[in-house]
């Protein structure tokens, strides 16, 4: 799917610069407000941090960073939505926020009709993960354990990704005690520290793998994973959904189209090019740049909370 | 790497970290010169009766991330100024205790006893130069068993410890913390549970926001900022602010008596007899130290009481006794509270557990500028990844051991040259800090509402002083909240769903009783007591 999107891309791209003299034109009538809404410190808040100072830099763009946590970026999403629509206030979340978390909180009264999508930076290598030395060398090995009686910890970082871990122990027969923790990085560390046994893993593991230390028994995808291509992936698995999401910038519903425009293509182009700090980190953290612009993202975002929905209806019969 | 390789690493973050400008072709490293500016900050803000290390800290927090940023580069610089700050207040407390009767921190109390004296017997120098001596031992002793005790202990409980177990030792020291400090249980008690209730508001894992009462102002919670400077800070300068009011006229100070005798040096032969005594405090005060939540004060207590029965047996014919200007009674202090700062950082660094107000700063810091989750995976020592937070915490250890290096060559001087501090009057000084706490809030979190969220919780601190129940509970509850949810939350699910995942693991059973049993105990000694 992110190879079709690539294309559509790179067709975007050149029909966005083509006919861009208006989002040219276009400055930002203040300072620009950017909310995260990751706690700071984490590789999400540091991207997002990257990026505003790379926007001051190439633009002159005043941006000025504030961490708005919470309930999976929901809160973010709430305030960002009552806020000016001109281009000085932008957001950044995962399409996972506008998707299941939106759909599983219908007292929010949010739908992604609220925001206008800018563009998405990076993608999630979602990977089932363990470590080397738990001794499984493949999942097929691991849900042998499992039905031999061993217990399994099952970590995840968010609802939707305990949802998908449930329906996997269903489609294969076997209990998981799926683990609900705090941020990406909380599911590697236990994993390391032995809390847990196995879990999701966004990107996070990519050294870890490299080096030997943790091993990719699946991909969390509906596509093979790049670093370990060999691991089945999850509809081979019985389970008709995948874990994937990307990092997205978001402004409140009714932008102004050259604004719109401005900020994301702006923000694309430093995602894209590896020759600054935030481009740089984004390829080494999150194994390079995804980029959906524009209407792709709008029908992708509006794809994301459908498919929730159905996920939703799943993961409780 | 090797855990040798993450020590090096940690040293080398400090003088290869970013440099600030460079001297005679030598680059000279922004941490190095942050630790300095906090160390001569924290004796100038330790010598000011009223002011002390965690007002400083406090102020100073948010100013250095708004310079420094939200990167793991800015975790050095800005945790190596408020130990700094940590340092050089502990042994500038004892300035106007000795030369006008004044703590100017609480645990400087004991102080007072012989430091005084001393004065007025024309010693001024040298009781500071005593007090020096004796504080900066203790502290490096303390700052040794804190380095060569953290990371073990991280390991150990990273080996031993389950997620039930951890859920339980969070617990535990949560009752001990109810128990040990302000004096009474309940009070602690009623401290520990409305810290607990104010972390809860907004938290959660729940896609509704708990406690908000519908509104979207709480729905994100407490900035944890907003509550922890409005209850130790803004309610100390109200209920200060409020005790002035009614003292109306001002403390005024006489100066220190000019008079000197001759012998105001520190000899050799005066160090070899003040030794005992400063080894037997510097002892007592790290073994309390690494206890979370017992203070300074306990431990100033204790020495002295220590160093008197000594003192009492062993005294030459015509030398003073305790309480009459006997150095020993300055040293035996002055190592006590001292060697506590070091060893509090123990549970910190091992387990994530503040103990005292300057730990929940540095904890504060962390939180803030992010990178860095004080707890047992801090001394992960990865072969093949570099664990970047073992890195951080060796690099804090150096921070800690330059702080002492400074505090033995420079600190003595700039200590004796602090005595004009003392002489700031409070109606200045008040305000003022209620207005730099006011705006480090609003530099930080950008918004008036943790503005009014601060004045809020500085009334409830105030509440609290006036009731005499300690805030240094419901701070430390406020931290360690959203920690013991989230573990006992993973305990439950990692255990099956198990009710009584607290109770069926000896080790976690054992924490549990040990928390009921601290509490219970705690409340019959006062009970005989009175």
């Amino acid at each position: 799917m992110t190879s079709v999107f690539k294309t559509a891309l790179a067709a975007l791209a050149l029909a966005a610069t083509a006919t861009a003299s208006l989002a040219q034109d276009w400055a930002p009538p203040g300072p620009i407000q950017l909310m995260i809404a990751f706690r700071a410190g984490g590789g999400a808040d540091t991207q997002a941090r990257l990026i505003a100072e790379e926007l001051q830099n190439r633009h002159g763009w005043e941006v000025i960073p504030e961490n708005v946590t919470g309930r999976g970026g929901l809160n973010m999403a709430n305030e960002l939505r009552g806020a000016a629509n001109d281009g000085t206030v932008i957001g950044i979340a995962v399409t996972e926020t506008l998707g299941y978390n939106l759909a599983a909180a219908p007292d929010a009264a949010m739908s992604p009709a609220d925001f206008t999508g800018l563009t998405t930076t990076a993608g999630f290598q979602m990977g089932i993960v363990a470590r080397t030395d738990r001794g499984w060398g493949s999942f097929e090995e691991m849900i042998a354990a499992a039905q031999g009686g061993e217990t399994i910890r099952f970590g995840a970082m968010s609802p939707r990704l305990a949802d998908l871990a449930y329906l996997l122990s269903n489609a294969q027969g076997v209990d998981f005690n799926i683990v609900e923790v705090q941020g990406g990085r909380a599911v590697m560390d236990g994993v390391n520290a032995g809390d847990l046994d196995v879990g999701f893993m966004a990107g996070i593991q990519r050294a870890g793998v490299a080096a030997g230390d943790l091993v990719n028994l699946a991909s969390g995808l509906d596509v093979p994973l790049v670093q370990s291509p060999d691991a089945p992936v999850l509809p081979d698995l019985g389970v008709p959904f995948h874990a994937g999401g990307e990092f997205v910038f978001l402004a409140p519903a009714g932008l102004d189209p050259a604004a719109r425009e401005a900020i994301a293509m702006a923000i694309a182009e430093i995602v894209q090019d590896e020759g600054n700090p935030a481009g740089e980190m984004i390829s080494r953290a999150f194994g390079g740049s995804t980029v959906i612009l524009g209407d792709d993202l709008t029908a992708h975002l509006q794809a994301q909370y459908d498919q929730a929905g159905e996920l939703l209806a799943a993961a409780s019969e | 790497m090797t855990p040798l390789d993450y020590v090096w690493a940690g040293v080398l973050a400090v003088f290869q970290g970013p440099e600030l400008f460079s001297l005679l072709g030598l680059p000279i490293p922004v941490t190095v010169v942050m630790i300095l500016c906090g160390f001569l900050l924290g004796i100038a803000v330790g010598a000011t009766p009223g002011l002390a290390g965690p007002i400083a800290m406090a102020i100073s927090l948010p100013i250095l991330i708004s310079i420094f940023g939200f990167t793991p580069d800015a975790l050095l610089p800005v945790m190596g100024f408020l130990i700094g700050i940590m340092k050089g207040a502990t042994i500038g407390g004892a300035v106007p205790a000795i030369l006008f009767n004044t703590p100017g921190t609480p645990d400087a109390y004991m102080t007072t006893l012989d430091g005084y004296p001393m004065t007025k017997k024309g010693q001024a120098k040298k009781a500071l130069k005593v007090a020096h001596f004796a504080s900066v031992t203790g502290d490096t002793f303390s700052d040794i068993v804190l380095i060569l005790c953290a990371p073990f202990l991280a390991i150990l409980v990273e080996a031993y410890l389950d997620l039930p177990e951890k859920t339980a030792l969070l617990i535990l020291s949560l009752s001990f913390i109810a128990a040990a400090v302000g004096g009474s249980p309940a009070k602690g008690l009623i401290s520990t549970g409305l810290g607990l209730l104010a972390a809860y508001v907004g938290t959660g894992q729940d896609f509704y926001p708990r406690l908000s009462g519908g509104t979207d102002v709480l729905a994100q919670g407490f900035p944890l900022a907003a509550a922890i400077l409005g209850v130790l800070i803004v309610g100390a300068v109200f209920h200060e602010l409020a005790l002035f009011w009614r003292e109306k006229e001002g403390t005024r100070r006489a100066g220190p008596d000019e008079a000197s005798s001759a012998d105001q040096r520190l000899r050799v032969s005066d160090i070899r007899r003040l030794m005992p005594y400063i080894s037997r405090s510097a002892l007592v005060g790290t073994a309390i130290g690494a206890l979370p939540g017992i203070g300074s004060t306990l431990a100033a207590t204790l020495g002295y009481a220590l160093g008197k029965r000594r003192h009492d047996r062993r005294k030459a014919e015509g030398d003073p006794g305790f309480g009459h200007g006997a150095p020993e009674g300055v040293a035996a202090t002055e190592a006590a509270n001292s060697s506590v700062s070091g060893a509090n950082l123990i549970p910190v660094l091992s387990l994530g557990i503040p103990g005292n107000t300057a730990a929940v700063f540095l904890i504060l810091a962390a939180e803030s500028i992010g990178g860095f989750n004080p707890g047992p995976s801090v001394f992960n020592f990865t072969v093949d990844v570099v664990n970047p937070e073992a890195v951080i915490a060796f690099g804090l250890f150096t921070c800690m051991i330059l702080a002492n290096l400074m505090n033995w060559t420079i600190g003595g001087l700039f200590m004796r040259a602090m005595g004009v501090m003392t002489r700031v009057p409070k109606q200045i000084l008040l305000p003022v800090v209620l207005i730099l706490t006011l705006t480090a809030i609003y530099v930080q979190e950008t918004n008036m509402a943790a503005v009014w969220f601060t004045l809020a919780f500085g009334l409830l601190g105030y509440g609290m002083r006036v009731l005499a129940i300690s805030p240094l509970p419901f701070v430390i509850a406020f931290i360690l909240g959203p920690k013991i949810e989230d573990s006992a939350r993973q305990a439950f699910a990692a255990t099956g769903g198990d009710a009584f995942f607290l109770l069926t693991s000896p080790v976690a059973a054992l924490f549990m009783a040990l928390s009921v049993l601290v509490i219970t105990l705690s409340t019959r000694r006062k009970k005989g007591a009175t």
